[in-house]
C-alpha cells in the first residue's frame, strides 16, 4: 500500500478530522508514514477548535490593543490592568469558551466540563478564579423537540451548579435564551474571570532559563484515562448523532478544588524562591498538546516518557494516553533541582494520592536543547517531530456568499399595553430567570455585591479591603442574529456595554464567543464574517477609557453548530464585557426606590421592532427592521449614565432591551422591596407600540426632580417618561397593569415549564 | 495571655468557604488561622480558643455530606475541645460535619441523633441558594457564645445547600426543641413550615441546632456571606433593609456591618466577658 493510501486508511479507521492533504503535509514533515500518536496530535492541533484555521484571517479585524491590555488573545486567558491596592497592581484575567457539542450529547457532564475547562485557563495564568458566567441557548421547550430541550436545559443547569458550587467559584450570571434554531444544537458558552498580582502572572511556556539549566515536566492531577479522546476533533465537525459520547470528558470539582489549593501553594513557593517556571492546563489534545506547546513556545524540545504517566485504565495505546482529554490536570515546567519539593507539596502536603486513587504529581518529561518533540512508550519511540511544526497553524480562506434575510414588517400593530406587557412578562424570554439562578451559588468567596437579577450586571468586590468593583455581563440576541448577522454582533457588544454601564462601571475589556454553523458553507461563513465585522465596529466605537477601543482580550470560535440534517443555529455572536467602578458603593441596581422621583428615558424610541419580544409574543411576527447600531450615540448615552452615577444622581438604572421601555419599567418595579412596592406612571396616554415596545438601545433612570433640574444643557436624547409611584403597577393615563396579578407566574414560569414539566400550551 | 482570642478555621479537602470565614473572624477583632485537615498537630499546639468548620463539599460529600470529614483525626481534637466547653461553629457543610460527628445535639455522647437530609418541601427540592430570614430562640441567646448579641429581631442570611433539612427520629421529637438555636421565619418574624419561608422542610423550621451547653452550634445559613452590609441584596425588607438604605445614604456602606456579623461579634463579646 503506498503512503497516500496508508494515510487515507488511517484517516478512515481512526476517524480523523484532517484532510488527506493535511495528512500528506504531516507525512512530509516527519519524512515517513506518521505514527498513530503523531496523527492524533496533529489532528487536534490542526482541528478548527485549536487552530482557528477558518477564522484566524477574519479575527484580525477585532481590536485587541489598548493601554490597559497586559496579555491579549493567544495565551490561555486575556489579562487587563484592574487596580492598585496596598502597594500591588492587580490585573483581571478573563477567558471565554464554548462547550456546545458535549452539552447537547451529555448535558450534565458537558456543562460541568465547560466550567472545569475554562477555570483552568484562568488558574494557569497564576490567578485566583473569582467568578464564572454561563451564556445558554436552548431550543424551544414548548416546540416539537420540547421534551428533549427541557431535559437538556435541566441537565446543563445541573452540570453548572454541581461543578461551580462545589469548586467554590461564584456564578455571576450570564443569560438564558430559547429559540427553535437551537433544538438540535444547544449553546453552552462559559466565561471565567479571576485576579492576579501583576508581578505574579504565570506564562504557559518553558522559561528562557531552561536553556541554561535542566528543566523537567511535571504532570499533576487526575490519573489519565481514555475520556475525551478526540474531543477537539468532535467539536470540529457537524453533530452527527449521540454515538460520540466517548469524546466527552468527565469533570471532578472536588479534585479540582484540592488541586487549585495545592497549585496556589506551589506557585507561592516558586515565586518566593524566585524560580522561573511554565504552567499550562491540559485541555484539547491532553498530554501531547501541553508538553509540545510548553516546549515549542519556549524554543526547546522535550522528551516525554508515557510509561511514567499515572493511568487509571491499564494497557492504553500510546496515542490515547498522549491525547485523551482527562480533566483536572496541569503541566508544570520547573528546574530539575527543585522538582522533588514541588512533588511533595502535591503528594504529601495535600495528600492527593490519598484523596483520589491514582491522583498526584509525577515527572514525565525532560526538556531538551535539540528542538524535537520525542515521545517514548514501552521502550519504543512513538513520536518524533520537529517542534516548530506543532505550533505552526494552518490558515484557510473560506468562500462566503451574502444571504441577507428579506425585510418584512407587519402591516398591523395592535397596542394593548396591559395585555401586551402580561404576555411578554410570561413569555419564555421575558419570564424571570430566578428558577435557573436558584441552583447557582453566587455568593461563595463573600465578594458578591449584586447577584443575578438585582442589577443589569453582576458586581463583585474581589480584592478584600479595596473598593474597586468589577461588573460583568454577557449578551447576544439570536432573534437579531437571524435577521441581521452584522447587527447581532454589534448589539451583542452594545447590550453588554449598557448592562455594565447601568451599574456605574466603565467597560475595560471584552471577550467573545462566535457560535455558527459549518464554515465550509458559503452562507454560514458570510454570517460569521458579518458577525466579526459587527463586533469590531462596536468595539471601535464603545471604548470609554480614553481614546482606546474596547479591547477583545480573549475568545473562542465555535463552528459546526449544525445538525447532520443540515440545520445551522441562528448566527450567535456572544460577547461578555467587563467593567470597573472605583467605588462600588456608588453602583446602581434596577430597583425603584422613592415615589415621586422622575423616570428619565435615555435614547429616543425608533420604529425598528424587528426581532422584538413584542413582535414575537404579541403579534406572532419576526419583522425585519432590527434596531440600527448608532455607535456615537451609544457612546454619548453611556458617558451620560456614568456621569449621573458618579455624581450620585441616579437611584436606579435599567437598560432597555427585550420588551422595550414597558418591560424595563416592569422589571424595575418587580425588583423593588416587597415591603415597599413601587411602580411607574408613564406621562403619555399614547398607545404607540414604537414608544412602548421598541428595543432601540437606551436606559431608564430614576432620579429626583432636583437632580434632574441640576443637569445643565441636557443632551437631546433625554426625556421624562414618567414618575415612580407607590403602587405596584405600570400605568399611564388611560391604562394600568397591576403587577400583583402576574408576579408569581412571572417568577415561577420557567420552573413550571422546564423542571415541573407543566405544559399547558 | 494572647492579645486576641484565636479562632481556628479548619480546611478539609473540598472546603470552599475557609477564606471569607477567616476574614469575618478577623473583622470581628479576633485572630484567625486556617488549618489543613492533616495539620492536627499544629492545631493542637496552637491551642485555639474557638473552632469554625467552614462550608464547602468536604470529601466530595462521599457517603453523606460531612460523613467522611467527621471521621478525620483532626475532628477528635475538635470533639474533645468541645467537650471542654470551647466554642465550636459549623456552617453549612461544617454543620453537616458536626451532625455526622454526633456533636449536635449531643444528648448522648458520640451518638448521631439528627441528620441533615436532602432538601424536600412542596414547591422545591434539590440544591437551593437564596436569602432566608431566621430568629434565635431565647435559650440559645442565653447559652450560645455565638448568639449572645442576636436579640429578638429577624436576621436575613443567605443559604446555599442541597442537604439542609434537620430530621430526628420519632422518639427524639420531644427533645428537639431543647436543642433549637435558629429557626426559619418570614420577614416579620412569624414561623411557617411552608416554602419558601422554610426553604428545605426542616423539622421545627430549624436552621441551626446546638448542643445542650450551647457551645457547639451547627447552622445551615452562611453568616460570613452577610458580614458586611454591602453583601445584602437591594430588596431585603424590614429592619435590615432600612439599615442598608441608611448606610447607603449616609456614605457608610462599605464599612457598615451586616446581620451575619452578629454571630462573630457575639463570640468576641463572649471572650471579653470571660477575661
Amino acid at each position: 500500500m503506498n503512503l497516500r493510501d496508508e494515510l487515507k486508511e488511517a484517516i478512515r479507521h481512526r476517524s480523523l478530522a484532517m484532510t488527506l492533504e493535511e495528512a500528506e503535509k504531516l507525512a512530509g514533515y516527519v519524512g515517513r508514514m506518521p505514527t498513530p500518536l503523531e496523527l492524533h496530535l496533529f489532528d487536534t492541533m490542526w482541528s478548527e477548535h485549536c487552530s482557528y484555521k477558518s477564522s484566524r484571517s477574519l479575527l484580525k479585524l477585532l481590536p485587541t490593543h489598548a493601554a490597559s491590555v497586559v496579555v491579549g488573545p493567544g495565551e490561555d486567558a486575556g489579562i487587563v490592568k484592574f487596580t492598585d491596592h496596598d502597594g500591588y497592581s492587580w490585573d483581571l484575567v478573563v477567558a471565554h469558551e464554548s462547550h456546545n457539542h458535549p452539552s447537547q450529547v451529555l448535558p450534565v457532564e458537558g456543562a460541568a466540563t465547560g466550567i472545569g475547562g475554562i477555570v483552568r485557563d484562568v488558574y494557569c495564568m497564576g490567578a485566583r478564579v473569582t467568578g464564572s458566567l454561563d451564556l445558554l441557548r436552548f431550543g424551544d421547550p414548548l416546540g416539537n423537540s420540547g421534551e428533549k430541550t427541557r431535559a437538556i436545559c435541566r441537565g446543563v443547569v445541573e452540570g453548572i451548579w454541581k461543578y461551580g458550587n462545589a469548586l467554590g467559584v461564584p456564578n455571576l450570571g450570564g443569560d438564558t435564551r430559547f429559540h427553535e434554531g437551537y433544538d438540535d444544537n444547544c449553546l453552552v458558552n462559559v466565561v471565567s474571570l479571576g485576579f492576579v498580582r501583576h508581578d505574579r502572572i504565570v506564562h504557559s511556556f518553558v522559561p528562557a532559563e531552561a536553556h541554561e539549566e535542566q528543566y523537567v515536566l511535571i504532570l499533576v492531577g487526575k490519573p489519565t484515562d481514555d475520556t475525551g479522546f478526540g474531543g477537539a476533533t468532535f467539536a470540529s465537525a457537524d453533530l452527527e448523532d449521540e454515538s460520540e459520547k466517548g469524546a466527552v470528558q468527565v469533570a471532578d470539582p472536588f479534585l479540582k478544588r484540592v488541586l487549585s489549593e495545592a497549585n496556589q501553594n506551589v506557585l507561592d513557593f516558586l515565586f518566593e524562591r524566585g524560580i522561573k517556571f511554565g504552567f499550562k492546563d491540559l485541555g484539547a489534545g491532553g498530554i501531547a498538546c501541553v508538553t509540545s506547546e510548553l516546549a515549542a513556545h519556549g524554543n526547546l524540545g522535550i522528551e516525554v516518557n508515557l510509561d511514567l504517566v499515572p493511568v487509571s485504565i491499564p494497557d492504553l495505546p500510546s496515542e490515547v494516553i498522549a491525547c485523551a482529554e482527562t480533566q483536572e490536570r496541569y503541566g508544570l515546567a520547573v528546574p530539575k533541582r527543585i522538582s522533588a519539593e514541588v512533588l511533595d507539596i502535591y503528594n504529601e502536603k495535600y495528600e492527593m494520592p490519598r484523596l483520589f486513587p491514582g491522583a498526584g504529581a509525577t515527572v514525565i518529561g525532560t526538556f531538551t536543547a535539540e528542538p524535537f518533540y520525542r515521545v517514548l512508550h514501552c521502550g519504543r519511540e512513538v513520536a518524533n517531530t520537529p517542534v516548530e511544526y506543532i505550533t505552526e497553524g494552518l490558515i484557510y480562506d473560506r468562500d462566503w456568499e451574502p444571504s441577507p434575510t428579506p425585510v418584512i414588517e407587519p402591516d398591523f400593530r395592535p397596542c394593548d399595553p396591559p395585555e401586551d406587557l402580561k404576555k411578554m412578562l410570561l413569555s419564555l424570554d421575558g419570564a424571570s430567570r430566578s428558577p435557573v439562578w436558584s441552583y447557582y451559588d453566587s455568593e461563595v468567596q463573600g465578594s458578591t455585591h449584586f447577584r443575578p437579577g438585582e442589577a443589569d450586571a453582576c458586581l463583585t468586590v474581589p480584592i478584600p479591603g479595596c473598593r474597586a468593583g468589577l461588573a460583568v455581563s454577557g449578551d447576544g440576541n439570536p432573534w437579531f442574529g437571524e435577521l441581521d448577522p452584522f447587527l447581532a454582533g454589534a448589539h451583542a457588544v452594545g447590550e453588554a456595554v449598557r448592562n455594565v454601564v447601568a451599574t456605574g462601571a466603565t467597560p475595560i475589556a471584552a471577550t467573545d464567543c462566535l457560535n455558527y454553523g459549518n464554515p465550509e458553507k458559503a452562507d454560514v461563513f458570510w454570517q460569521f464574517r458579518r458577525g466579526v465585522e459587527g463586533i469590531a465596529a462596536a468595539c471601535m466605537e464603545l471604548g470609554l477609557e480614553g481614546e482606546d477601543p474596547l479591547p477583545i482580550v480573549s475568545g473562542n470560535v465555535s463552528f459546526y453548530n449544525q445538525s447532520s440534517q443540515g440545520g445551522a443555529i441562528p448566527p450567535s455572536p456572544i460577547v461578555a464585557v467587563f467593567g470597573r467602578i472605583d467605588d462600588f458603593t456608588k453602583s446602581t441596581d434596577i430597583s425603584l426606590k422613592t415615589p415621586g422621583n422622575l423616570v428619565i428615558l435615555v435614547g429616543d424610541r425608533m420604529d425598528e421592532l424587528g426581532g422584538s419580544l413584542y413582535y414575537r409574543t404579541c403579534i406572532d411576527h419576526r419583522g425585519g427592521r432590527v434596531p440600527a447600531f448608532r455607535g456615537k450615540l451609544e457612546r454619548e448615552m453611556a458617558r451620560f449614565v456614568l456621569e449621573c452615577c458618579e455624581a450620585g444622581k441616579s437611584k436606579a438604572v435599567h437598560d432597555i432591551s427585550d420588551g422595550g421601555m414597558i418591560l424595563a419599567a416592569a422589571e424595575m418595579a418587580i425588583a423593588s422591596r416587597p415591603d415597599a412596592r413601587r411602580g411607574i406612571l408613564f406621562n403619555t396616554d399614547e398607545l404607540n407600540p414604537v414608544l412602548l415596545y421598541s428595543e432601540t438601545p437606551g436606559y431608564l433612570i430614576e432620579m429626583s426632580q432636583e437632580s434632574w433640574d441640576a443637569i445643565e444643557n441636557k443632551p437631546e436624547f433625554l426625556s421624562i417618561a414618567g414618575i415612580v409611584s407607590d403602587e405596584f403597577s405600570i400605568a399611564a393615563p388611560g391604562w394600568k397593569m397591576d403587577l400583583r396579578e402576574i408576579l408569581e407566574d412571572h417568577a415561577s414560569r420557567l420552573d413550571r415549564i422546564i423542571w415541573r414539566e407543566e405544559i399547558t400550551e | 495571655m494572647k492579645s486576641a482570642p484565636l479562632v481556628a478555621v479548619i480546611q478539609f479537602p473540598g472546603s470552599n468557604c475557609e477564606y471569607e470565614t477567616a476574614r469575618a473572624v478577623r473583622s470581628s477583632g479576633m485572630d484567625s488561622c486556617i488549618y489543613r485537615w492533616n495539620q492536627w498537630r499544629e492545631l493542637r499546639d496552637s491551642q485555639p480558643d474557638a473552632y469554625v468548620l467552614p462550608g464547602g463539599f468536604s470529601f466530595q460529600d462521599r457517603i453523606r455530606a460531612g460523613a467522611v470529614a467527621a471521621k478525620e483525626r483532626i475532628m477528635d481534637l475538635v470533639f474533645s475541645e468541645a467537650a471542654d466547653g470551647k466554642p465550636v461553629l459549623g456552617i453549612c457543610n461544617g454543620a453537616q460535619i458536626l451532625v455526622e460527628s454526633g456533636m449536635v445535639p449531643g444528648w448522648e455522647k458520640g451518638r448521631i441523633e439528627t441528620a441533615l437530609a436532602a432538601n424536600h418541601i412542596s414547591g422545591r427540592s434539590g440544591y437551593l441558594s437564596g436569602w432566608i430570614f431566621l430568629h434565635t430562640t431565647t435559650r440559645a441567646q442565653q447559652i450560645c457564645p455565638w448568639l449572645g448579641m442576636t436579640g429578638n429581631g429577624v436576621i436575613p442570611l443567605p443559604i446555599a445547600h442541597a442537604e439542609g433539612r434537620f430530621v430526628f427520629s420519632e422518639e427524639n421529637h420531644y427533645r428537639a426543641e431543647s436543642s433549637a438555636a435558629l429557626k426559619y421565619c418570614d420577614e416579620k418574624g412569624i414561623e411557617s413550615s411552608d416554602y419558601p419561608i422554610n426553604p428545605n422542610g426542616s423539622f421545627l423550621n430549624l436552621a441551626g441546632v446546638m448542643n445542650e451547653y450551647g457551645n457547639v452550634l451547627a447552622m445551615m445559613p452562611h453568616p460570613e456571606r452577610a458580614f458586611w452590609m454591602w453583601q445584602l441584596p437591594p430588596w431585603i425588607p424590614g429592619e435590615w433593609g432600612d439599615r442598608r438604605d441608611e448606610s447607603l445614604s449616609s456614605g457608610s456602606h462599605a464599612a457598615a456591618k451586616g446581620p451575619g456579623s452578629v454571630f462573630f461579634m457575639s463570640l468576641a463579646d463572649y471572650f471579653r466577658g470571660e477575661r
